[in-house]
């Protein structure tokens, strides 16, 4: 019989790998396409959660329009970014340019200001303090299975998760839109030779990773029930971990390592100090970057 | 991610440093005595740092209608509690040869940095918050307006030793402050006949304490000790209810501001902590801090930070009030330190010989989503 203790660590950490790969998902989704990191990410995340909380300050919505909201955000604040960091670095249409790694990785500094700017305008409009979220809208209510007890948002976290990856899947794999953002992703140049308007296909990998990442803001805000400014970052960077322990590109690969990460972190937590547990995800992020140079799950080199 | 983590605080300095070199006051009088205030404006700990300007521009702009022969003016520096950020700050006010003396820093590590700038520049710092023991024994010119944990955690080991709880769980949050917690209140436990079963450290802005509270439990406390703020006070809190914990939580003054009711709700009832300003307390002096805080705050009622914040200010306005006409940094540092019996909001302060703030502690507890002031 195994010691109920671990039972309760192994689901505290399922759970906290669940609000990781949420992240993680929409993250994965533009890497995959652009091959640069999206540093903006958290800040969708962020706004997701914040629009949230105005429209249930506002007006004490259900909560599927609480979710709705959050999407149509998150759709805005995808076709904004991706406008206002990503595709002025796009304008040179020559091969040299669009196979140019500077101008690819200059979007890393981009969307950094991107992210930075909205931050302290989030500051300055909403105040840095942490907010409440009225006790009704909350997920966790205490649900008990034999020893272990979890609550309602892990089951719903779980749920949305499952949702995101399969429907991304048969997006991917069974859609007109879906085919093309796999050809952008595997051939930018390619693609547009062919005739895939790329372009259009970059805003709607945007548009969608976005509306998931929104929707991952929400949802953990309405978990842990504390919305601020500043929220997006330590789930931005254990997404980042688990995107390049999942080698990069595969979704299925960062979901399973963001499960891995958050049961290694609550893990870790019995035998070291809690105030140690972050260095099992810079720990992870070491050891895979020096003997998974391709990620754990990245071999094949698939793209998304 | 460490370069980009670089990267991304190179930005944020810029934008920082264009928006925060701010000054209130009036520059137009015929004579302005500077003081400086140290603080964080931006960055994580921006909320204590905004609500620190808020108390000081309250007494600040109470001090220049109150017909004094001097007016005086506050130069604000963002310090994002970031150690090196201070240190710089620090530097800048000890060359401007107006500014007579300083407040802050928020954090004990914060103060502790900058306090080596004014140590050796001879510039006297009070700092509101900032409770690490070690603080005030850098030099003469260290004050401060909280009380420490030296002081505090005795005092709430044998609170909870006089309720029956032998066994006791020390938490506290992994900074330079968390470690005096621990320290102060263990050595008060040992001292006074208990035992302190588990104690550990964790990081500040840490969202999910259920790994920490499992394994908290498994030692069987009798109650928890915990040393954090309102924001993982809140969410430890929630977490401990829903793991289903009946085990009592008692806290610093740290813990105690109306937005640790307001984020954890109905699980924070049966909190106790100990605190010096009660915001409810009849007194008009501190009727009237609240009323003020009130109206600048959209109705919120201050927490202890503000108030000791205020209180900091007003002392040291009085300090300089003494050391005029042609105060200097000398005089106002032996002003400060003849401080006795100030009647502030946070009660009344005087200064030890070693520029210890010797306040009187109130037990407090949470019940019906207030706190209320227990005797024992």
């Amino acid at each position: 019989m195994i010691d109920p203790y671990y039972l309760q660590q192994l689901a505290i950490g399922l759970s906290l790998g669940m609000t990781y790969a949420l992240m993680a998902i929409g993250f994965t989704l533009i890497f995959g396409v652009l091959n640069v990191v999206n540093f903006a990410h958290g800040e969708v995340y962020t706004l997701g959660a914040f629009a949230g909380l105005v429209l249930i300050s506002a007006t004490a919505p259900p909560i599927f329009a609480v979710i709705f909201i959050a999407l149509a955000i998150g759709a805005m604040a995808g076709f904004s970014l991706e406008r206002i960091a990503f595709k002025p670095f796009r304008r040179f249409t020559d091969e040299a340019s669009l196979k140019s790694r500077a101008m690819r990785e200059s979007t890393l500094l981009s969307s950094l200001a991107v992210s930075i700017v909205v931050r302290e305008a989030l500051e300055i409009v909403f105040g840095s303090q942490m907010r409440s979220v009225p006790f009704e809208y909350l997920i966790n209510t205490p649900v008990r299975i034999g020893p272990v007890i979890l609550v309602t948002g892990d089951f719903i976290i779980f749920g949305v998760a499952a949702v995101m990856l399969i429907g991304l899947q048969y997006l991917l794999t069974r859609t007109r839109i879906g085919l093309s953002i796999r050809a952008v992703s595997n051939n930018p140049l390619g693609a547009k030779y062919v005739g895939i308007d790329t372009d259009r296909t970059i805003i709607m990998t945007f548009v969608v990773g976005s509306m998931m990442g929104a929707a991952a803001g929400i949802l953990t805000g309405l978990y842990y029930g504390a919305i601020f400014p500043a929220m997006g970052f330590v789930p931005g960077i254990k997404a980042f971990v688990a995107m390049v322990m999942g080698g990069l590109s595969s979704i299925p690969g960062a979901v399973i390592c963001a499960l891995i990460l958050g049961i290694s972190e609550s893990m870790a937590t019995t035998f070291v100090s809690s105030g140690w547990s972050d260095m099992v995800a810079y720990g992870f992020l070491i050891l895979t970057l020096i003997f998974f140079p391709n990620g754990l799950f990245g071999a094949r080199r698939e793209r998304v | 991610m460490t370069a980009l983590k670089t990267a991304s605080l190179a930005a944020l300095m810029t934008a920082a440093l264009a928006g925060t070199a701010l000054t209130t006051g009036t520059a137009l009088a015929a004579d302005t005595v500077k003081i400086g205030y140290q603080l964080p404006l931006t960055g994580e700990t921006a909320q204590y740092g905004q609500d620190f300007r808020k108390a000081a521009e309250i007494a600040l702009t109470e001090f220049n209608a109150s017909g004094k022969p001097f007016k005086a003016e506050i130069v604000f520096e963002d310090s994002r509690s970031d150690a090196k950020e201070g240190t710089n700050i620090a530097r800048k006010f000890v060359d401007d040869k107006e500014i007579v003396g300083v407040l802050g820093d928020f954090t004990s590590g914060v103060s502790m940095a900058s306090a080596q700038v004014y140590k050796d520049a001879g510039m006297p710092q009070l700092s509101q918050t900032a409770s690490h023991p070690d603080y005030t024994k850098i030099s003469k010119y260290q004050f401060r307006n909280i009380a420490t944990q030296a002081q505090e955690g005795p005092y709430n080991a044998k609170w909870m030793l006089s309720k029956g709880y032998k066994n006791i769980a020390v938490i506290a949050e992994q900074t330079d402050w968390g470690q005096s917690v621990v320290s102060g209140f263990s050595d008060g436990v040992k001292a006074n006949g208990g035992t302190v079963v588990f104690s550990e450290f964790f990081n500040r802005g840490l969202k999910d304490y259920r790994s920490l509270i499992s394994k908290l439990e498994r030692a069987k406390p009798d109650a928890i000790y915990t040393g954090f703020f309102y924001e993982d006070g809140a969410q430890f809190l929630r977490q401990v209810q829903q793991l289903g914990i009946k085990t009592p939580v008692y806290s610093t003054s740290a813990a105690y501001s109306p937005k640790l009711i307001e984020l954890a709700g109905e699980a924070a009832e049966g909190v106790h902590l100990t605190s010096n300003f009660l915001p409810t307390d009849p007194a008009p002096h501190i009727q009237h801090f609240v009323t003020e805080w009130k109206a600048a705050s959209n109705g919120a009622v201050p927490g202890q930070f503000p108030a000791q914040a205020y209180d900091a200010v007003r002392i040291m306005l009085a300090a300089v009030e003494k050391a005029y006409p042609n105060p200097t940094r000398e005089k106002v540092r032996d002003a400060l330190a003849q401080t006795k019996d100030f009647a502030g909001v946070t009660g009344k302060t005087s200064f030890s010989a070693d520029r210890e703030a010797e306040k009187e502690l109130v037990k407090v507890e949470v019940k019906g989503g207030a706190f209320v002031p227990v005797a024992d």
